[in-house]
């Protein structure tokens, strides 16, 4: 309250951020904190902010009614009995979580020192266009739609066989330089759809965080580098007879030369990756440092907000500057409005270009007969059906999106998990049960991990993070998710019971590791059982929690436009060619066939490489 | 089938080079379809025309290719190549139809100026509603596209007691020699063998007229698909050549022009005349080499024009003209008197067709012949040497008067399918003065042409 100019009425958030921290004026750190929270709401796109500013009026009416008098006119006393009472409501404290994560990321931010600003690198160069400075129309031999890792590598491909290559992206080039000295948080509305706050509906719902920029989710991934593993690419060939499949060996090779993968060196793996080693092998289970796209990575632990150093090989780093080198431009800000399609010719249409929206309204065209569609798995249902092309009754199912979540292990010892590499070991020991942990250290507040407790409790959690070590765990789900909309996208997903008791078998194995590694006590992040000091303790918490109160995020949505030889099935052929138009390829996340069960980048830009190559140029 | 004409005049401003300076900009521009413009279909039509750029000079030979598909793809694109200041531009733009904004979206012409491919400069032209419309939608044309080729073809069905003629008749624009070529299939109508004759002949500007027959022979079974082909001579779209007594040719014909209806069209297909009279290409240039015994012509881009009849026979009397008047125009008069019995005390029959700027006069070729319901029929007047043809519709008139030098006449015997004679009085070195008026309060002279030496005639009688 203390930053509130004098006579200045203290605001509901402040109110609410106060009591939420337990904030008594004697943090220092915390009176910046309502200022961080507004701004991070800011971000936000208006049905969440209009949400979360629901939850603190709701929050705010309940101390009046408790009290007569709002939130910030409670002294700390009463705003911590007011908390207290609604953390005493079971059906409350799921709700509660929700209001706590932009609480916590302004929070953690601001608690947080600055990092040190390292001197920012030269990228190698990208032919950036604004699209308020692309003409009104214009023509190119193909325009790829998205700049991530599958249309990155279809504009490479193609710029090199000689086309004039357009890539059209709805996010901004947000060069190396640009992360350097900037919090963490602000990169993350940045550099995320939605200011990160995109979210699957379901029981329970998912955080589905996508990023926006040129280089697409590759600037804000982990830089984990999975092959496709050898079963899943015989199913897509045999069961889906997907053709990219065919040839993915070679396609991969091809990826990890132009990301330059390798084996994490452990020098700056980190403790939380160390314990995640120890851990495993005291257990004796399958692990080791994971294979990335980072050399030289300097362990800042900032990948999934870009990484400040440059080490990590995004695409914008890796990929783009090839294909810009050959030719390729890219216009940023730009969203593509609709395919264009000529129909009035025998047969079927055949597309002719894209129509493209400027940020400050306005509208540009590119003529092109090639248009290669890399929005997102999320993204791309509702382009084709914006553009009349989502005929295809299957488009925008069969979505599979690596349900994950994570569980923190408290130690003794400072765990510092800000300090080493953001992702850096994998345990595959369940990995044949479809579940692959990671040990998942993200900067403060980003962590799908929700701290439990409100008020003073919630507020010591956040002071001792420190102690914290964080693993994270995905599942190989079922393609049980829909993406609808053609505005914008509407993602439902009903998580199937199998990978709900999947999800619950990947805690238990995460508090093993933890434990093994001589964790004092275990943090679920489920709101009804939140903490376990062992083993045991933590196996009957589980056995009391259904898959539902878990605290969900995915990262990783592939299928909606799945490529298959059976017409009805999937919306795009075995060659990645949209059925029903010549001339749109899919070549995204969307168009694989079933779940990767591994970080999907090296597949999709495996299949999109595969995918252009086959087309004729 | 009928193609599409129009025109449209777009105003806007262009931003050229990285002066980063607007200049105004007027395009106007022809737009010519080889099919009717159907607005729900996708329309490819050539476009011709001038550029202006304030400050910038002009380019007055702008070409290229525009896509109508307004609804079916939303899309009115202009593609256009010219130079300007030694350089090769190519403009590309297109209207992008929407029905949330018809108006604007049918009306400005967004577009990037390329040069070697590289975009160099954008602009944006505006089609102006208000004083644009009405003159943009009154141009629309919608004229035949007819392969001249078609009319090439025999039409002779076997039946007796007819006659069909190829002719053609040019000038050679190096020495002013004119040339007739006549290929003439006669079925007689006793119902004896058909044969194919005829002659060729020159009008030197100085010295005699020189002619020589070639026939006759007969037409042979099955006859040719394309044209004449007979007695060693051919007349085909697109080649003369043959020989006959010291001539022989070797010509090729490029038609420049689209078909020219003396008679009505209908009477070409049903011949309930007494005969139809049509030429294939109404302007076509010669190139090659004849020789008439005496000298040799080589003809680069001569001037003329085929025609073909198909009918009974001659008429009992007629008058004939060619002209080709310059820069696109031509004017063909046939006026006759039919050979049949009540019909031979009428004055003759005015066919008078004048293609001047791009459009033909009279629409219709029965308003020259019949007037309207017989009322303000054009007239001729043919009286030795000399003949005139005179006219009017309602606010134009035209006369036409033709003089046929003695020296630079040929003679020559007509024979009927039916046996009788006729003779013919030709000259491809007349002269012609042709006075066209418009009425604008009074009448006013809209253009005048007078050909000295240039003119096709012919004046035949029994």
């Amino acid at each position: 309250m203390r930053t509130r100019a004098p006579g200045r009425a203290a605001t509901a958030s402040e109110g609410f951020v106060a009591a939420l921290l337990g904030d008594g004026g004697d943090i220092p750190w915390a009176a910046r904190v309502p200022a961080r929270f507004e701004a991070t709401l800011a971000a936000l796109p208006a049905p969440v902010r209009a949400a979360v500013r629901g939850g603190v009026a709701a929050v705010d009416a309940y101390a009046r009614v408790r009290t007569g008098r709002p939130l910030a006119a409670l002294n700390a006393g009463e705003r911590e009995s007011v908390v207290a009472e609604l953390g005493r409501r079971p059906g409350l404290v799921p709700l509660l979580d929700l209001l706590k994560v932009p609480v916590l990321l302004a929070a953690a931010t601001e608690r947080a020192a600055p990092a040190p600003a390292p001197e920012p690198p030269k990228d190698p160069p990208l032919t950036c266009v604004p699209a308020a400075h692309w003409p009104a129309r214009s023509r190119a031999d193909a325009v790829v739609v998205g700049s991530g890792a599958g249309g990155a590598v279809a504009a490479r491909v193609l710029a090199r066989a000689g086309l004039d290559v357009v890539v059209v992206e709805e996010g901004e080039h947000h060069p190396t330089s640009s992360f350097a000295g900037r919090a963490p948080l602000e990169r993350f509305t940045d550099l995320y759809r939605d200011g990160g706050a995109s979210a699957a509906f379901g029981n329970p719902p998912l955080l589905l965080p996508v990023g926006r920029a040129v280089g697409g989710t590759t600037v804000v991934n982990s830089g984990t580098c999975y092959r496709t593993p050898p079963h899943v690419q015989a199913r897509w060939s045999g069961r889906f007879g997907f053709a990219p499949a065919d040839e993915l060996g070679v396609r991969l090779d091809e990826a990890e030369a132009l990301l330059r993968v390798a084996v994490q060196p452990l020098d700056v793996l980190g403790a939380n990756g160390r314990l995640a080693l120890a851990g495993a092998a005291r257990l004796g289970w399958r692990a080791g440092p994971l294979r990335r796209n980072a050399p030289g990575c300097a362990g800042s632990c900032q990948c999934v907000v870009g990484c400040p150093t440059g080490a990590k090989q995004s695409v914008q780093l890796s990929v783009l500057p090839d294909a810009c080198a050959a030719g390729a431009r890219i216009v940023t800000g730009a969203r593509v409005r609709r395919i264009l399609a000529d129909r009035d010719r025998p047969g079927l249409p055949r597309a002719a270009g894209v129509r493209v929206e400027r940020p400050g309204g306005g509208a540009f065209e590119i003529l092109s007969g090639l248009v290669v569609v890399a929005a997102g798995a999320l993204h791309t249902p509702g382009l084709l059906r914006r553009s009349g092309l989502g005929g295809h009754p299957r488009l925008g199912s069969n979505l599979s999106v690596h349900p994950a979540t994570s569980v923190a292990g408290r130690f003794e010892e400072p765990v510092r998990s800000s300090s080493g590499v953001l992702q850096s070991v994998g345990i595959e020991e369940l990995h044949d049960r479809g579940i692959l942990l990671e040990a998942t250290a993200s900067p403060p507040g980003m962590s799908s991990f929700v701290l439990p407790g409100l008020g003073r409790a919630l507020r010591r959690e956040l002071e001792d993070a420190d102690r914290l070590a964080v693993l994270g765990a995905m599942i190989a789900d079922r393609p049980s998710g829909r993406v609808t909309g053609r505005d914008r996208a509407l993602v439902r997903y009903a998580l199937h019971p199998r990978d709900g008791r999947r999800l619950l078998t990947a805690v238990r194995a995460m508090g093993q590791v933890l434990f093994a590694a001589g964790a004092q006590e275990v943090l679920t992040g489920i709101p009804r059982a939140p903490r376990a000091r062992d083993q045991r303790e933590l196996d009957e918490l589980l056995a009391k929690v259904t898959w539902r109160q878990l605290h969900l995020s995915a990262f990783h949505p592939t299928g909606t436009a799945a490529g298959g030889a059976d017409p009805e099935w999937a919306p795009v052929d075995g060659a990645g060619r949209l059925r029903g138009v010549h001339g749109v390829l899919v070549a995204d996340g969307s168009v694989l066939p079933s779940c990767p069960e591994v970080n999907p980048q090296l597949s999709i830009m495996a299949v999109a490489s595969a995918v252009a190559h086959a087309h004729p140029t | 089938m009928r193609g599409t004409s129009f025109t449209e005049t777009l105003y806007g401003t262009l931003r050229l080079g990285a002066d980063g300076r607007d200049r105004r900009v007027r395009l106007d521009l022809r737009a010519e379809a080889d099919e009717v413009l159907r607005p729900h279909r996708t329309t490819t039509a050539r476009l011709s025309g001038r550029l202006r750029i304030a400050g910038s000079g002009e380019s007055p030979d702008v070409s290229g290719e525009l896509e109508i598909s307004p609804i079916a793809r939303r899309r009115i694109r202009y593609r256009l190549s010219f130079r300007l200041g030694g350089r090769s531009l190519a403009l590309d733009g297109w209207k992008s139809v929407t029905w949330r904004h018809p108006v604007t979206s049918m009306t400005v012409l967004p577009f990037t100026l390329y040069e070697e491919g590289a975009g160099v400069g954008a602009g944006t032209l505006c089609f102006p509603l208000t004083t644009g419309l009405l003159p943009f939608l009154l141009g629309f044309r919608f004229p035949r596209r007819e392969d001249p080729a078609r009319y090439a073809a025999p039409r002779w069905d076997g039946s007796p007691g007819r006659t069909e003629v190829w002719y053609t008749t040019l000038t050679d624009p190096a020495t002013g020699t004119g040339v007739w070529l006549h290929h003439e299939l006669t079925a007689p109508a006793d119902g004896s063998a058909p044969v194919a004759h005829g002659w060729v002949a020159t009008f030197p500007r100085e010295g005699k007229v020189r002619h020589a027959r070639f026939g006759p022979a007969p037409w042979p079974v099955p006859g040719p698909a394309d044209g004449f082909r007979a007695a060693g001579v051919t007349s085909t779209p697109g080649q003369l050549n043959g020989a006959a007594g010291d001539f022989h040719w070797d010509l090729t014909e490029e038609a420049l022009d689209a078909p020219l209806f003396t008679f009505p069209r209908w009477s070409w297909w049903r011949p309930l005349l007494p005969a139809a009279h049509l030429l294939p290409a109404a302007r076509a240039a010669y190139h090659g080499a004849l020789h008439d015994g005496e000298r040799t012509l080589t003809l680069r881009a001569a001037p003329g024009a085929s025609a073909r009849i198909h009918g009974h026979g001659n008429a009992r009397r007629w008058a004939w003209l060619h002209a080709d008047l310059g820069a696109g125009d031509v004017l063909e008069i046939v006026a006759a008197t039919a050979n049949r019995p009540g019909l031979r005390r009428l004055p003759p029959l005015v066919f008078l067709r004048l293609r001047h700027r791009g459009r033909t006069w009279p629409r219709r070729p029965e308003r020259s012949a019949a007037g309207l319901l017989g009322v303000g029929r054009f007239s001729a007047r043919i009286d030795g040497p000399e003949w005139t043809a005179t006219g009017r519709t309602a606010l134009r008139r035209i006369r036409v008067e033709v003089s046929r030098p003695a020296d630079r006449t040929l003679a020559l015997e007509y024979r009927d399918p039916d046996g009788s004679r006729a003779v013919c009085r030709n000259s491809e070195g007349a002269d012609a003065r042709i006075l066209l008026e418009r009425w604008w309060g009074r009448w006013r002279t809209e253009a005048a042409w007078t050909l000295h030496g240039t003119a096709h005639t012919e004046v035949g009688d029994r």
